[in-house]
């Protein structure tokens, strides 16, 4: 099984139910993943905010959502962060693609790198990296659980190893 | 032109316990309260732009209900990528009613810039299968009787009359409340 397909079925086994996102290569792949997913309905959205209240608006109605972005589309995120999903208190699952870390080979990502962790320490969302050495799965179903139970935001940070 | 009040009422009266009703921040997000809406309501009080891809969330996951998302023209200014993305979801149970006065009511009454946006070409031109500009309140039960029968996501654009003297009640609920009262 592949790191995509251990993502996707921890996305499937946390009762998620539809997926918003904007792709760039590594969410595309993995988004890729989630289309051939039986029980979540994949979304293409134009902008990261929008996938946030289609998640946030998922989960008021019964269902489960989640976000795919990269972190520059996080880094856009603030404002519907605190007006919608820290302000109403409504859970939202992200996972993100951290470009511009040591890993990334592409060098015009580096400037995201350097501030994606800063920012969501500063911004005080409750993150992880994930780890393609452990269980994948249940780091996805682990972090969306949080979000239920927080009714609060949760980011994993995954890298293009990830998905391997 | 209507001012807005009178089209808010409207709207109120149309609606059955069947529809959900999204409100974008600002003026109808404060009327709501005040109002016997027979519609789950949840109303922002911020997030400009998020109405309508909140309402999008809920139209997919509950297809059976008809979701009506209140926007105003300078949110949807600032995010007219959302029509885009409603279009190709396709969600033939989401109307948008999109409120056009040319001004950020909320903020203190701030013009719009001063572009004349044509905003039903826009929803056209953005894949918007079901278009109408619905110029008053009276014409408001046909044109949201022609939403709900389209086969897309529909899109009903209210030209109003900017009225800064309107006497808009502040908001009374708090984020919480709205969550928690907000059930379907």
């Amino acid at each position: 099984m592949s790191g995509a397909q251990a993502i996707v079925r921890g996305l499937e086994e946390a009762g998620v139910t539809l997926v918003a996102s904007v792709p760039d290569t590594w969410i595309g792949k993995l988004m890729a993943t989630v289309r051939g997913s039986a029980t979540i309905r994949a979304l293409d959205v134009a902008r990261e905010e929008e996938a946030v209240a289609v998640a946030c608006g998922a989960n008021l109605a019964g269902g489960r959502g989640a976000v795919l972005i990269q972190n520059a589309g996080l880094l856009n995120c603030g404002g519907i962060l605190a007006g919608l999903v820290e302000l109403y208190r409504l859970p939202c699952f992200f996972i993100v693609s951290l470009r511009g870390d040591h890993r990334d080979p592409v060098y015009y990502h580096a400037p995201k790198g350097r501030v994606t962790e800063a920012t969501l320490q500063a911004w005080r969302l409750p993150h992880a990296m994930a780890d393609s050495r452990g269980d994948l799965a249940a780091q996805v179903t682990r972090g969306v659980q949080f979000a239920v139970e927080s009714r609060g935001p949760f980011v994993l940070l995954i890298s293009g190893e990830d998905l391997a | 032109m209507s001012p807005r009040k009178p089209f808010l009422d409207a709207l109120v009266a149309l609606l059955t316990p069947h529809d959900v009703l999204v409100s974008c921040l600002g003026a109808n997000a404060r009327w709501l309260p005040h109002m016997e809406v027979s519609a789950p309501v949840f109303a922002l009080c911020d997030s400009m732009g998020a109405a309508i891809p909140l309402g999008l969330g809920i139209a997919l996951t509950r297809p059976d209900r008809h979701v009506v998302a209140l926007e105003g023209d300078g949110s949807l200014l600032m995010s007219p990528n959302v029509l885009a993305t409603v279009a190709a979801a396709g969600a033939p149970n989401l109307t948008t009613i999109l409120w056009v006065n040319g001004h950020y009511e909320s903020s203190g009454g701030q013009a719009l810039p001063g572009a004349p946006v044509d905003w039903p070409a826009l929803a056209r031109a953005s894949g918007i299968p079901h278009v109408a500009t619905v110029g008053e309140p009276a014409g408001l039960a046909a044109g949201l009787a022609a939403a709900r029968r389209a086969s897309g996501p529909a899109v009903l654009v209210l030209p109003i009359a900017f009225d800064p003297a309107e006497s808009i009640p502040p908001y009374s609920e708090r984020p919480e409340e709205i969550r928690a009262r907000f059930r379907l």
